[in-house]
């Protein structure tokens, strides 16, 4: 099924996620939503440009106004898992 | 089965017909499995309870949300319209959104409760059944907690911190001053809905009077000694209104133990305050329906699991939003839209026979000190024994000491993330 | 330390009237680590009076589970006109006192 397609993708082994969201991920779509302006319009970044993105909040080497303390919040896997969540579903048909 | 998902995703023209209007809901296009047949019913057409019924339905679930009011006046940004910032037609909001998401919405009154047959009582025609129940009644005004005000005296002193007639009560008071008055506003000790609400008011009452009526002083009355965003707030104050807004906390005698509506007068232990105009906000508990149900504790509001948020005592009953004692997640909307999606995520799975995966949440807060002067509060939280806890090393608020173009930049932010969550919310 | 105090000024003979006191004061458990990561010293009020025309009408224990800026109010009966004193020092050796005159008509 797609769920466990997107978690096996994620490197993930959990089966019964929340619709597929990995821990978190929900709470990303507050802000990062399809209206939400340019900065925040995730509709176009790969999965790779999103979690290389959450990597560099975490570290401190990308200038934020509030991810670098969201992004602290979660681990290297959850972030990709995230980046990877926000990638499979931002993007419309 | 398998084989056919694998090799088919979801189409539009699929999830459409699955799962009534999914698409129209950000982020759940082609990843949700409209698979699900369970009952469910939501109590409270808020940021949490229509989030809920919205992802609920596109899960392919049968959602009946009850909710008094026909329309739905936020209480973020609810401030702008206090300053004359917005009208309230910015911040109305209706549920048909929420219906063309699939969801039944009753214009009724939830009065009580059947845990044992698993029914919600209606003011306005037949019980509804029930397989999960989903609580999100936000607050209810303690009145009897502050001697001297009540429903009566709210008409004169208006809290203004349930959105709608009491906002419009308040900006009409404000716009009546004569200049040189005194707005006081008094605030409850923890916890109540939303943190810096008051000081986001002061600040934004602040900016009004400052173009309209300079003379005029805020006097804060509070019954604590510190507040969130607190060094944000006075560094905003300090440089945007000088002198005009007074914080008295709790000890130095800020606690108001009275009002006199009659004499316009806020009394504490040591002083009376005689004032212009006082947006009195009341000490608050969980929204009516939960003492009802069952779910409020001795403390007015309800204990919840932290990962799946049902009652701590009523199985079969999750609560969410400002009702529900989060931890260390503070009563905000962000916090009820969040709750509200992993909850629906954990019902859907609960329903179908899966456990539920398990969840993190973020709350992130702005507060406007001016149009083009903003901070912002994070936090993410996890379960830790028992209670959801802040993860140590994130969140946090914005820094003391940033340039104006960052503040005018997370005002910007405020706005974006206003029209991104309340199109989640209310579609 | 200051105080805010709040006493009646003119009550008739026979009056109950009530004493409010709020104390500035950080009422220190000693158990606290302050921002170089040793603990702060405890520092309470363990002992708080109230005279009344100079005879003692009331006196509170304080412990530390009591928190910062201590909030008092008890109630005494106004028979003469005097002064009501109010007393405490706290354990850095610190000592205050509050007078208000109570007129009694």
């Amino acid at each position: 099924m797609r769920i466990l397609a997107i978690a096996l993708l994620a490197g993930l082994a959990q089966p019964a996620l929340s619709q597929g969201a990995p821990p978190g991920a929900w709470s990303c779509t507050g802000c990062h939503g399809p209206h939400s302006g340019t900065t925040m319009d995730l509709r176009t970044r790969s999965a790779e440009d999103i979690d290389a993105a959450l990597a560099a909040f975490r570290a401190g080497t990308r200038p934020a106004t509030v991810m670098d303390r969201i992004a602290r919040g979660f681990t290297l896997d959850e972030s990709r898992a995230i980046a990877q969540w926000i990638a499979d579903h931002a993007r419309r048909e | 089965m398998r084989g056919a998902s694998d090799t088919m995703p979801l189409t539009r023209r699929r999830m459409v017909s699955a799962g009534g209007a999914a698409l129209a809901l950000p982020f759940l296009g082609r990843g949700a499995q409209a698979r699900g047949s369970g009952r469910v019913v939501v109590v409270g057409g808020g940021f949490g309870g229509a989030t809920a019924a919205r992802f609920l339905a596109a899960f392919g679930h049968q959602v009946t949300l009850v909710e008094r009011q026909p329309t739905y006046w936020t209480c973020p940004f609810s401030n702008t319209v206090l300053a004359g910032l917005n009208r309230m037609e910015a911040i109305a909001f209706g549920y048909g959104g929420v219906r063309a998401a699939g969801v039944t919405v009753l214009q009724d009154d939830a009065q009580g409760i059947d845990p044992e047959r698993r029914e919600v009582r209606r003011a306005g025609g037949p019980a509804i059944p029930y397989d999960r129940l989903l609580l999100s009644p936000g607050i209810e005004l303690r009145y009897d907690a502050l001697p001297g005000y009540d429903q009566a005296a709210a008409e004169v002193m208006p809290h203004a911190w349930i959105a709608g007639a009491q906002t419009r009560l308040l900006r009409r008071q404000l716009e009546a001053m004569e200049d040189g008055g005194t707005v006081a506003i008094a605030v409850p000790d923890n916890p109540f809905r939303c943190p810096p609400g008051p000081y986001e008011r002061a600040s934004l009452i602040a900016h009004y009077l400052k173009a309209e009526k300079p003379s005029s002083k805020i006097l804060i009355l509070d019954a604590k000694d510190a507040f969130s965003k607190r060094p944000l707030f006075e560094e905003a104050w300090a440089a945007l209104y000088p002198d005009m807004i007074e914080w008295v906390p709790v000890s130095s005698g800020g606690k108001v133990v009275e009002v006199d509506p009659a004499t316009m007068t806020l009394r504490t232990d040591f002083a009376e305050h005689r004032v212009a105009v006082a947006n009195v906000i009341p000490p608050q508990r969980a929204g009516a329906i939960a003492e009802t149900a069952g779910v409020a504790d001795a403390t007015g509001w309800c204990p919840v699991d932290p990962e799946t948020f049902e009652s701590a005592l009523v199985p079969g009953i999750h609560v969410i939003g400002d009702a529900c004692l989060a931890g260390a997640m503070p009563k905000s909307a962000f916090a009820a839209n969040a709750q509200a999606k992993v909850v629906a995520g954990t019902i859907d799975a609960l329903l179908r026979g899966e456990a539920p995966g398990p969840a993190k949440l973020i709350n992130t807060c702005y507060s406007l000190a001016a149009p083009d002067h903003a901070f912002n509060v994070a936090g993410v939280y996890e379960a830790v024994d028992g209670a959801l806890a802040q993860i140590e090393g994130a969140g946090g608020t914005s820094p003391v000491g940033a340039p104006a173009d960052i503040r005018a930049r997370e005002a910007e932010y405020a706005r974006a993330w206003y029209a991104t969550i309340t199109g989640e919310v209310f579609g | 330390m200051v105080a805010m105090v709040n006493i009646p000024e003119t009550v008739t003979a026979g009056t109950v009237v009530e004493v409010k006191i709020l104390i500035s004061h950080p009422m220190e458990t000693g158990f606290r680590t302050g921002p170089d990561g040793t603990l702060v010293p405890r520092n309470i009020i363990p002992e708080f009076r109230c005279l009344y025309g100079g005879e003692e009408v009331f006196r509170a224990e304080i412990f530390p589970a009591v928190a910062a800026n201590p909030f008092l109010s008890f109630f005494l009966r106004a028979e003469q006109t005097a002064e009501v004193e109010l007393l405490w020092t706290d354990e850095a050796g610190q000592e205050h006192s509050e007078a208000r005159l109570l007129t009694v008509q």
